[in-house]
């Protein structure tokens, strides 16, 4: 999968970059309108990611001649501004979704992935997840053949870890994947870990979940 | 007291002092002016009686004898004229008592000596004094009534007047300072007055408006442009700590620190995220167009947040009787207040403690209440939480006193009334009055 980043925050660009190439995406750069054009121009992308706030051009009008030459990418808008209006605006003009800075690179990625089982119609497949089966759109879990019932919450977080499995993710970005940017800051509370609890307890009713590792003092992990 | 009454007041007070003194000093007056001019007549009448003896001689009326008299039927008015010691000289006007015809009378008598033919006369002319005073009464009285009516009179066009002269007071209390919203409207249009003061007043207070709103704008710019301008800067270095954090950095407690440093600065994110929030809603950036229906609102929010509540065993009660739908909403921002007082409620209650929300009209409007468990807040410290960055000081750690504030926020942007009340150690009341008062269901 190719992915072009237009971020005019060169740091940002390169940890955007670093994160992606460890989840098998090629990643290519641009710190600009004109030199993202350019690179439109010579290249086909998978995904294009653009920050509205660009010093030579509006993000909006590079969507826009974007889509002209490659119509079959998916894109997303990355914006600090978070303005409701340009969300709206940004859907309206093609863009598949739309992320508010700061956001968490995991995020990120679980969006361009939600974006790509969408658009690119992706067949129904079941992850396998140790003696389990995951159906990531029907939102089932299965032992077998039988149906495991987990909360709403609770199936977000399993699949979100199993999306990046073999990646510890913190509680932070667990909580705000699962809560948004409603959470008023109590990290410290346990919120994540009693669903965690939950989600042990019922699937090792059916089977032992040791790939659903603890990672003390940072987070949780699916190993796989 | 309103200027308007205490004018009224001081006016009429006045006026009747100044009428009370007057009807005192009437009679004395009035008694003044008839003596004045009885000597004045009498004086009158001196010249007279001197211009008829020089032009008809004095034997016309002496006809040779050494005095003359003549008095009016009722005996009011006298004339005598009689030879006088030669070295008599008189010319005066003195109240003095005579005999005439054996009645004593009161007079006022002019006495006056004149020669003629090398002989002193004396001339006196007289008046009772009874008659001096005869007018008096009747004089008074007609002077009262013209008084009191002038008095009324004058009394009326005064309060006409005033109330014309400081009706653009009026005006101006009641467009600049009544019922103020802030902001304040912008291009206010001057009062139409031409008494300088009132004028000078209106313009100062409109300048004044205009610096408040300016200074305003300004600080909710800042608070916009700042809280913006810090999300790159914070990308950046959460980005960065993400990916150090799966390059498996060694040793363990290495990451343990980059976890620390991640939720510091998710702070520093929610704190900027919870100012632009308000910001926007400050600068009206949503859209009231929504119908809101408050049951499946808070369903909404409590499935949220529900999986808080047995943190600490907490028991929710929802009792939405009537569950008025609620027009020119905001979908988010409602959710937002109600989550952030539900949210707070969790968060200040006490183990097994409870959460009931219900519904009633209060003042005919339709109003939700919020109530809690737990400590309360201190009747002292009620007006502030909803400051900024106001801890109400229960419990340590507790969020970064934001959520309050963009609950006010909110609520003065939706016009929506919250108002709370605290029992200490039992329980808070977060009453939500909307401003519709329809009551169908």
């Amino acid at each position: 999968m190719k992915v072009l980043i237009v971020e005019d925050e060169k740091t940002l660009a390169f940890e955007m970059e670093k994160f992606l190439k460890k989840a098998f995406f090629l990643c290519d750069l641009a710190h600009g309108f004109k030199q993202a054009v350019e690179k439109l121009e010579l290249n086909q992308y998978d995904y294009i990611l653009i920050d509205l706030g660009l010093p030579d051009g509006d993000g909006f009008d590079l969507l826009q001649k974007a889509k002209k030459s490659n119509p079959d990418a998916a894109y997303m808008i990355l914006t600090a501004r978070g303005k409701l209006e340009d969300r709206v605006a940004g859907l309206d003009m093609g863009a598949d979704d739309y992320l508010a800075k700061p956001f968490f690179l995991p995020e990120l990625q679980s969006r361009m992935q939600a974006i790509a089982r969408r658009k690119f119609k992706v067949a129904d497949e079941l992850l396998p997840l140790g003696n389990f089966n995951i159906d990531l759109q029907k939102r089932f879990v299965f032992f077998e053949d039988e149906q495991i019932e987990l909360s709403r919450k609770e199936f977000d977080l399993l699949s979100y870890l199993l999306l990046h499995k073999n990646r510890v993710l913190t509680r932070i970005q667990l909580s705000e994947h699962i809560w948004g940017n409603f959470t008023d800051g109590d990290y410290d509370s346990n919120y994540i870990d009693a669903h965690i609890k939950n989600i042990r307890k019922k699937l090792n009713m059916y089977a032992p979940t040791e790939w659903l590792e603890t990672v003390r003092g940072v987070g949780y992990r699916i190993k796989k | 007291m309103k200027l308007s009454t205490k004018l009224t007041l001081f006016i009429t007070g006045s006026k009747l002092a100044i009428v009370g003194l007057f009807i005192l000093l009437l009679p004395f007056l009035i008694g003044q002016v008839a003596s004045n001019y009885t000597n004045f007549s009498l004086k009158n009448q001196r010249k007279k009686v001197i211009r008829n003896i020089n032009n008809k001689g004095m034997d016309y009326y002496l006809e040779g004898q050494d005095s003359y008299g003549s008095y009016t039927m009722l005996k009011d008015e006298y004339i005598a004229l009689e030879i006088a010691a030669p070295d008599l000289k008189l010319d005066t006007i003195r109240d003095t008592k005579r005999i005439v015809e054996q009645d004593t009378l009161a007079y006022r008598v002019l006495s006056f000596t004149f020669t003629r033919n090398q002989k002193n006369y004396l001339l006196e002319i007289g008046k009772t004094t009874t008659s001096i005073n005869q007018y008096n009464d009747a004089l008074q009285r007609f002077a009262l009534y013209v008084l009191i009516i002038l008095i009324a009179l004058s009394i009326i066009i005064d309060l006409i007047f005033t109330r014309r002269l400081i009706k653009p007071l009026g005006q101006i209390i009641k467009l600049r300072l009544g019922n103020t919203r802030f902001p304040f409207k912008r291009n206010q249009q001057p009062i139409k007055t031409n008494t300088y003061d009132f004028k000078y007043l209106d313009q100062s207070l409109i300048s004044l408006m205009n610096q408040i709103n300016e200074a305003f704008e300004k600080e909710r710019e800042f608070t916009a442009n700042a809280s913006h301008e810090f999300m790159t800067p914070i990308s950046i270095l959460q980005n960065k700590m993400e990916n150090l954090l799966t390059e498996e950095v060694e040793p363990e407690s290495l990451q343990e620190h980059i976890v620390e440093m991640m939720r510091t600065l998710e702070r520093l994110k929610k704190i900027s995220r919870a100012l632009l929030l308000i910001s926007r809603i400050e600068n009206e950036q949503f859209s009231k167009q929504e119908q809101v229906e408050p049951l499946s609102l808070i369903n909404e929010v409590v499935e949220e947040i529900g999986h808080r509540l047995e943190e600490k065993n907490i028991r929710l009660n929802i009792d939405l009787k009537y569950n008025n739908k609620q027009a020119q909403m905001n979908h988010d921002l409602l959710f937002q207040l109600f989550y952030n007082l539900i949210n707070n409620a969790i968060k200040f209650n006490r183990e097994n403690g409870y959460i009931r929300i219900t519904d009633h009209f209060d003042k005919g409007k339709y109003s939700i209440q919020v109530i809690n468990s737990g400590q309360g807040i201190p009747a002292t410290e009620i007006p502030h939480i909803f400051d900024r960055f106001k801890k109400t000081g229960q419990a340590e750690n507790t969020g970064y006193g934001l959520g309050l504030a963009i609950v006010k926020s909110i609520a003065s942007y939706l016009n929506l009334n919250i108002t709370v009340t605290s029992v200490a150690e039992q329980e808070t009341n977060f009453n939500i009055r909307f401003s519709t008062n329809d009551r169908s269901v």
